[in-house]
């Protein structure tokens, strides 16, 4: 009985043709290399996303908490036609992308996280996500919202995205802006890069473990900062705060 | 006059700090006044550049001085752009050497995170000349992409060259706890991998994104004093031994050498003349390195290395830990951040350290005598100091 | 109309300067600071420039080149270039036109391009 009810509620997924594995190096010198997961990676990534969702700053916190959720629905079955891309140095875990397919035509871009800050990794990730949709799905264009300003400058101002303001985006129906084919292939030099076939051993590397982040974003100092902040854009300690102060109610 | 020495030093880390600005300015004072058993002064100067615009705050020495229960202690806020830092110290050196206070407070801070980029990069446009160069979309950045064309067709210099000062000044901010940038770069990375070109974006054309310093909030602290109340903390005697200040053009293509730094040679000049020393008696100097190309034209202007050697002096290593003169151990404006009305008292409270011996693993060895070069506008306003160990 | 930008010439010893300053930066004369105006040239050479990729929010284009340009009468100027490929040295001519708008103001300046 149970199984039946199981069978309604997944989704059927298209089968979807697997993510290349491409390499790039980065400012340091070192090696990255993004690849798509499998389902059964999926438990050996969300020990490190679990940590984010406390992270109140930049945004992190409600993008991990929906990535986290994402991955979870990916992993049970919940989500149809969705796809996650990892990217790794060594085999460390640096940045989580993922999207679905909405239909033939056209792609969700769901979220890119970067674990590791400074070196441009979470722009790369998000560069292979849009690579995958529109040069391995052959999708006529991705649909994107952004959840934070830093996010609004690498998407909308780098790829210099199209409103598609009258479409609500899948992620809380916020106005979408798009990486049509034209805005794509003007970004093929520039932003999009890497190369192919990945070698070997960086290969094995990355597909044998998914390692923790050796330095991950981590909550503000001090959480009470934004008490005494008049104006603080940072978007810093809104919860932790309230739980420290204890007796605030809300106005 | 009589001489001016070094009580005590405080620092924030150079990053985004999440803090009101008040206290980004009193954390490192508590520090200063921690260290050195102060608890009182007659005199507090506080440099920043632009809480009025940036942070909706105007008299912000009122504020600190109040927030360090300091009161009734004069206390004035000093602004002369990036260089605000290193004006305050010297508004505090002339209070002691002069005889009006014994135990003066200098902090330096700056929160310029609160706004966006591109807030702050117009922020700190509006140092340019106002007609004649702010009108035309000119930014600090592309006055320094200008300057390094013509210097590097004049002199050989390379963007190889750049890259190496990005890549020392990252490498030694690794030492550094306080240092905004924790990356190590490699000239791999950034200029010959297939992918250089992306991580390291084009900015200014010929300067790429790792020639430029981050945007920074920080606070740094430098307590000066009589010869008297020094020794009592027990520190080491540092003394600063010299100030100069020097200006220049206010448009840039006013210069008769659109590649001279006329201010830094003279501000260098003046601070070495009164600190009795030559360049060359230099053991470790914090230089203004806001753009990569600005340490090695400094390196020059301010008389350790021939005009058009600095960039050999780098590539040889003469300038690394461990060089024979160390330039910016502590990441310098590229990698330990740039607060820009902190930066001056950031580069003095380095230099201290180097003097002090306290440095930890970025420790310059035998360091008696240290400079520092705190750059106001596109090179309009330049302050230079010499610190001397005794003993 | 013809636009121009205007430099100003020392009544007492001719020093040309441009921007504008109180006191003439030539022989310093303060009895009196009476300048003629005259319109700066509007050929020169290319000294230095670059483009710049992050411009100023207020403006559209993916970049923006700028350089200084010393002009006939041996005066330099910043200025706007829309020039492909610059070079330094090159010879360049100006043309007087609005470099920057506000919300109520709209700002003239030299552009220059190749002569
Ligand atoms: C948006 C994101 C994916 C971009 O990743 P990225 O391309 O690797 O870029 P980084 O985050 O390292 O750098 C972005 C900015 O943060 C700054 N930064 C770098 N290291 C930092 C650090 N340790 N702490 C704080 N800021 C840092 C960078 O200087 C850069 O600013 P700049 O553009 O002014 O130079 C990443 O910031 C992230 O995961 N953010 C949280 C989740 C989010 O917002 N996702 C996008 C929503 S759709
Ligand atoms: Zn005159």
């Amino acid at each position: 009985m149970s199984i039946d009810l199981e069978k309604i509620l997944r989704p059927t997924d298209t089968p979807l043709p697997e993510y290349p594995p491409k390499y790039m190096t980065l400012a340091g010198g070192e090696q990255l290399v993004i690849r798509q997961v499998t389902r059964e990676e999926i438990p050996e990534i969300l020990p490190h996303v679990e940590p984010l969702m406390h992270v109140e700053r930049d945004f992190y916190d409600i993008v991990a908490s929906r990535v986290y959720a994402e991955l979870l629905g990916y992993y049970t079955y919940r989500v149809q036609d969705e796809y996650v891309l990892a990217a790794q140095i060594d085999g460390e875990l640096v940045a989580v992308v993922n999207g679905r397919m909405a239909n033939k035509d056209v792609g969700i871009s769901y979220h890119t996280l970067a674990l590791r800050r400074g070196l441009r990794v979470g722009a790369h990730a998000f560069a292979a996500k849009m690579e995958y949709h529109l040069d391995i799905l052959g999708q006529k264009e991705v649909l994107i919202v952004a959840e934070s300003p830093i996010g609004f400058r690498r998407w909308m101002i780098e790829y210099k995205l199209e409103k598609r303001f009258h479409v609500p985006h899948e992620l809380g129906g916020c106005p979408s802006w798009s990486l049509t084919r034209e805005l794509y292939d003007a970004a093929r030099d520039t932003l999009i890069v890497g190369r192919r076939p990945v070698p070997e051993q960086l290969l094995k590397k990355a597909q044998q473990a998914i390692l923790p982040p050796t330095d991950p974003p981590r909550p503000p100092v001090d959480l009470l900062a934004a008490t005494r902040s008049l104006y603080d854009s940072t978007a810093t300690a809104l919860l932790e705060q309230r739980k420290k102060l204890g007796g605030l109610r809300d106005a | 006059m009589r001489d001016v020495y070094v009580a005590g030093i405080g620092i924030t880390s150079f990053t985004r700090l999440e803090y009101p600005l008040v206290e980004i300015a009193a954390y490192p004072g508590l520090m200063a006044m921690r260290e050195s058993g102060i608890k009182s002064i007659d005199q507090l100067y506080v440099a920043n550049m632009g809480a009025a615009r940036v942070n909706h705050q105007s008299g912000l020495a009122s504020a600190v001085v109040d927030n360090l229960s300091l009161t009734p202690a004069g206390a004035e806020t000093i602004e002369n752009g990036p260089a605000s830092g290193a004006s305050a110290i010297k508004q505090g050196f002339l209070a002691v050497a002069s005889g009006m206070h014994d135990t003066v407070m200098v902090i330096g801070a700056e929160r310029m995170r609160e706004v966006n980029n591109l807030e702050a990069t117009d922020f700190v446009a509006t140092l340019t000349h106002p007609m004649a160069e702010y009108i035309y979309g000119v930014t600090l950045p592309s006055l320094a992409g200008m300057f390094a064309r013509l210097y590097m067709e004049k002199y050989g210099v390379t963007s190889r060259h750049l890259a190496m000062v990005a890549v020392k000044n990252h490498k030694h901010a690794m030492d550094n706890f306080y240092a905004h940038l924790h990356e190590e770069i490699t000239l791999e990375g950034i200029l010959d991998s297939p992918d250089a070109s992306t991580n390291n974006p084009i900015v200014a054309d010929p300067l790429r994104y790792y020639d430029m310093c981050p945007v920074s909030d920080g606070g740094a602290c430098l307590i000066l004093t009589t010869a008297d109340l020094a020794k009592k903390t027990g520190k080491p005697m540092v003394r600063l031994a010299g100030v100069g200040q020097a200006t220049d053009t206010h448009a840039v293509h006013d210069r008769k050498d659109p590649t001279d730094l006329l201010a830094v040679r003279e501000a260098a000049k003046k601070s070495f003349a009164m600190a009795g020393v030559k360049p060359a008696d230099v053991h470790v100097a914090e230089l203004h390195d806001a753009f990569t190309i600005l340490e090695i034209v400094e390196s020059e202007e301010a008389g350790f290395f021939e005009r058009g050697q600095g960039h050999v002096a780098l590539q040889e290593g003469y300038t690394r830990i461990g060089g024979k003169l160390p330039i910016n151990p502590s990441g310098g404006l590229k990698a330990k951040g740039h607060p820009v009305g902190a930066t001056g008292v950031g580069q003095a409270h380095e230099i201290v350290l180097q003097l002090w011996s306290e440095a930890g693993k970025r420790q310059v060895k035998n360091a008696k005598v240290g400079f520092t070069c705190n750059f106001g506008g596109f090179g309009n306003n330049v302050v230079c100091l010499t610190f001397i160990r005794e003993g | 109309m013809e636009r121009n930008i205007y430099a100003y010439k020392c009544k007492r010893c001719g020093h040309v300067q441009y921007p504008y300053r109180t006191i003439c930066r030539n022989c310093h004369e303060n009895d009196h600071n009476e300048f003629d105006i005259v319109p700066l040239p509007k050929k020169g050479k290319l000294l230095t420039f670059t483009h710049l990729f992050n411009p100023p929010s207020d403006f559209s284009t993916v970049f923006l080149s700028l350089g200084i340009v010393e002009l006939e009468d041996g005066s330099r100027i910043t200025g706007q270039l829309s020039i492909e490929r610059p070079t330094i040295g090159m010879h360049v001519r100006a043309n007087v036109e609005v470099v920057r708008k506000d919300e109520y103001n709209q700002y003239y300046g030299m552009v220059f391009y190749e002569a």
